[in-house]
């Protein structure tokens, strides 16, 4: 009698314990999954916002004057990684996901710091047209100069020869 | 016959004129600015022999179909450009001029271009769960560039056309500074697909 009532005891321990595994087994996993999930939304998040700014730089530099093809095909490695990471959330590969729009974030915030140096060390319009300038003033300057010389020996050639085809009269 | 020593002089002074405007064309040139010619993005979908024919249509479950999607900027400027696959019925919202689908996109592709480049890249895609039941189909995944997604789609023969018809299309969306993010450029390209039970 008191073996059955021990077993009984045993058996609806056992259920309990096991009901409570499922219990907390189901509370801890949810919140992972969750923050699996948010953390891949957040990533993707972060890396276009990153190939956003450095679009907006390369745009930058590509107005100051800057050849922006490398820079160009860099962040279209960027982009090709977010959309593989935005694939990857869809089916269910959270941490893949993660890791391909962490990738493209480095990528973007490459190009925006190179396109910032670029277009730093770009030449601005003003300084370029200024040059064109000055380089055309001193041309101008020198081109003037050689044709009063060349006007100043032109005349010299010239009147002697104006002077040598003087109508003389014939003896 | 000799020209005088002052007409000479006018060669000499037209000459050196010229000279002077010549040496500061390239400031001068920088002063004007460009013509402003006409500013347009394009996109178009290609077969897969690279021409405008041979396009996928009849759809059976576990074939491989795959075309070509190309963009090209002619916007004086580098452009970011998003381009959204997206797959519907022909009950279900399709993007015009103005508007895109209210769709969400199954794939996408983020591509920078240059002034005067063109962007073409491979969309391959396969159909998975393809139902017959009466006059209706229905097709129930898609995979797109390897990437296998849920449709739960249906449509209904199609008497005029004998057929049972689904939509593949792609919008192209543009980046605006102003906005600070990607907006629809009132362009798409799309590709009628009949469900079959056999290619």
């Amino acid at each position: 009698m008191r073996l059955r009532h021990l077993l009984r005891l045993c058996a609806k321990g056992s259920a309990w314990l096991l009901l409570s595994l499922i219990i907390v087994g189901l509370l801890s996993y949810g919140p992972v999954r969750v923050k699996i999930a948010d953390g891949a939304s957040a990533s993707i998040g972060d890396a276009e916002t990153a190939i956003r700014q450095a679009f907006n730089v390369t745009l930058g530099a590509e107005r100051a004057g800057v050849n922006v093809t490398g820079l160009l095909s860099r962040l279209d490695e960027a982009g090709l990684d977010l959309s593989m990471a935005e694939a990857a959330s869809n089916g269910g590969n959270a941490s893949g996901a993660a890791d391909l729009a962490g990738a493209s974030k480095t990528l973007a915030d490459g190009v925006a710091t190179d396109a910032l140096a670029l277009k730093g060390s770009a030449a601005s319009w003003f300084s370029s047209f200024s040059q064109a300038f000055e380089i055309g003033l001193v041309g101008a300057g020198l081109f003037v100069v050689v044709l009063l010389l060349m006007w100043r020996w032109f005349k010299r050639y010239y009147n002697p020869r104006l002077l040598g085809s003087r109508p003389g009269v014939a003896a | 016959m000799m020209w005088s020593l002052s007409a000479y002089r006018s060669v000499f002074i037209a000459v050196g004129l010229i000279g002077v405007i010549l040496c500061l064309v390239p400031a001068a040139v920088m002063l004007v600015p460009a013509p402003d010619a006409e500013r347009f993005s394009e996109l178009y979908i290609l077969g897969p022999g690279h021409k405008a024919e041979d396009y996928p249509f009849n759809m059976s479950e576990g074939n491989n179909y795959s075309v070509i999607l190309g963009v090209g900027n002619h916007m004086a400027n580098s452009m970011y450009y998003g381009v959204y696959v997206k797959f519907r019925n022909s009950t279900e919202s399709l993007a015009n001029s103005t508007t895109s689908s209210s769709l969400p996109a199954l794939y996408d592709y983020r591509v920078f271009l240059r002034d005067g480049q063109v962007w073409e890249g491979n969309l391959t895609f396969s159909f998975s769960n393809i139902v017959f039941n009466g006059n209706s189909s229905y097709v129930g995944g898609i995979r797109v560039n390897n990437v296998e997604f849920g449709l739960d789609k249906t449509a209904t023969w199609d008497n005029e056309s004998s057929g049972y018809y689904y939509q593949l299309f792609v919008e192209l969306w543009e980046y605006d500074q102003t906005g600070n993010g990607l907006f629809y450029h009132g362009r798409f390209a799309s590709l009628w697909l009949n469900m079959t039970s056999s290619a």
